[in-house]
């Protein structure tokens, strides 16, 4: 594709120079949301954006103009999908609803929502929507309390461990009838298993009716939102495959931005190496609480190993041919790092990244 | 490009090629990226080529070697590179990383590239063009 040859003379861009763009556009904005109801309203929207600059743009500048323009509109829209589902996941977080009598569940959900929203107190109601409608992060929320953000994530957390319950007793109807039915309850919500076993969760479930029906959906909801990820790596599109679901399992704490590229790019090098040097092999991401909230990566493979690990772990060891950066740049990325290969029976990189070590960003 | 979404769109601009990624590229792409960015340069001799990293979310040892790589061959070829759009983050991993962008110039998004260019342009001109 080549830019429309012009004389140069031309004042500014007339409504003709924008149709001109329509098809680049249209292809722009289609390989990104192509499948999205409203990516023919992105297109329009762009040109609408164009249009109104054409005048002022430099000539030979409106295709780049109209690129650049096309991508923030439609990176746009992936904020706003992103926060719409972030949001749903969050606040109705449960199994699916029966296939909806639409209105009628609607409401009911909004008033069990509404009933289970009232039994926080002020203080977590206020940290929870600040988070989750009005989008405050993590960061913010523990500056505006003058705690920290690990502390704040925490807390959210044991805060939609309770909603979930509450909203479940709301809209079940149910009222708890022992005083350990709440606490039994709320410990499975959080998936936090010395709190169960604190709580003898598993002995007031064969006890009591109530809590034994609505724990299925809360240790449902466990085993879905599973903690440990185990991906399989033999190929390229594995690579970016693994340091995506690392990434994202990674969201779940209160990490930043740094520290999800950081997390992302130590998968993506022990990833390479597993399918340059091993062939295939596999990744384990986990997610820790103790010590403190992290996330442990283990890589293993079947491969040749490494016969002269602390030569492998010097910079400038050349390994694939380039500069040979892989693990020595790993082991600056992350907090803990270790290395276990035996010759002809392959390696095992493992690797920790703990939550609130961000202290350098970038300015 | 053959079937499904572009990863990545080559744009001729007179004598700057700019060149966009779309999405995250695995290895392979990024070779064949390579590989297509490379021919383009010489076949349309251009003189700067930008290439606009801004959908990448994380850049790798590879990527960083393959963008270097780009690199060192466009000047081969008489041209200048110049990386648009890297995200903060992701040049603070890099430089974690150990691997930086090398003698490659950066810029913060396509306009300040091109002026970039413009302005090495006048200092570099091509070995086999006699100087304007
Ligand atoms: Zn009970």
């Amino acid at each position: 594709m080549s830019a429309t040859e012009r004389s140069g003379d031309a004042p500014g861009h007339t409504a003709d120079d924008v149709a001109d763009l329509i098809p680049m556009v249209r292809r722009i904005v289609y390989s990104r949301v192509g499948s999205h109801p409203s990516a023919e309203d992105l297109v329009q929207e762009t040109l609408t954006r164009v249009l109104s600059a054409a005048s002022t743009v430099e000539p030979g500048m409106l295709e780049p103009y109209a690129i650049v323009t096309a991508r923030n509109v439609v990176s746009s829209l992936w904020r706003d999908i992103d926060r719409k589902n972030r949001n749903q996941h969050r606040l109705v977080d449960l199994s699916a609803p029966e296939p909806p009598e639409k209105q009628v569940v609607l409401e009911e959900e909004q008033s069990a929502m509404a009933a289970a929203l009232a039994r926080l107190d002020e203080r977590e109601r206020r940290a929870l929507l600040d988070h989750e409608v009005d989008g405050a992060d993590t960061h913010a929320l523990a500056a505006r309390h003058g705690t920290t953000a690990g502390a704040v994530a925490a807390q959210l957390n044991r805060t939609r461990a309770r909603l979930r319950v509450e909203y479940l007793l709301a809209i079940e109807h149910v009222d708890p009838p022992t005083d350990r039915c709440r606490p039994v309850l709320i410990a499975l919500s959080s998936g936090d298993q010395r709190r169960q076993r604190e709580v003898q969760a598993a002995q007031h479930l064969l006890e009591c009716e109530p809590c034994a029906r609505l724990s299925q959906p809360l240790l449902e909801r466990g085993q879905q939102r599973n903690d440990c990820l185990r991906i399989p790596v033999s190929s390229d599109a594995d690579i970016v495959s693994a340091r995506r679901a690392a990434r994202e399992l990674a969201t779940r704490l209160a990490f930043g931005a740094t520290d999800l590229t950081v997390i992302a790019t130590a998968v993506s090098e022990v990833c390479r190496n597993i399918v340059r040097f091993a062939g295939s092999g596999e990744v384990v991401v986990e997610l820790l609480e103790a010590p403190t909230r992290g996330i442990q990566i283990v890589a293993r493979d079947g491969g040749p190993g490494i016969t002269d690990v602390d030569r492998a772990l010097g910079d400038g060891f050349s390994t694939y041919g380039g500069l040979g950066l892989g693990l020595p740049g790993v082991r600056r990325l992350m907090d803990e790092f270790a290395i276990a290969s035996e010759p002809g029976h392959g390696t095992t990189v493992t690797m920790t990244k703990w939550e609130g070590t961000d202290h350098e960003r970038p300015t | 490009m053959n079937g499904g979404p572009a990863l990545v769109s080559i744009m001729r601009q007179g004598s700057t090629l700019i060149a966009s990624v779309h999405t995250a590229l695995n290895d392979s792409e990024l070779v064949r990226f390579e590989h297509d960015l490379v021919d383009q340069i010489g076949e349309h001799r251009s003189r700067g080529v930008i290439i606009d990293v801004a959908a990448l979310d994380v850049i790798d040892s590879f990527a960083a070697l393959t963008l270097r790589r780009i690199a060192d061959m466009a000047r081969l070829r008489g041209a200048q590179t110049v990386l648009v759009g890297i995200q903060p983050e992701v040049a603070f991993t890099m430089v974690r990383l150990g691997m930086g962008t090398g003698a490659v110039p950066t810029a913060l998004d396509l306009e300040e590239g091109l002026a970039l260019l413009a302005e090495q342009g006048s200092h570099h001109p091509r070995p086999d063009e006699p100087e304007a």
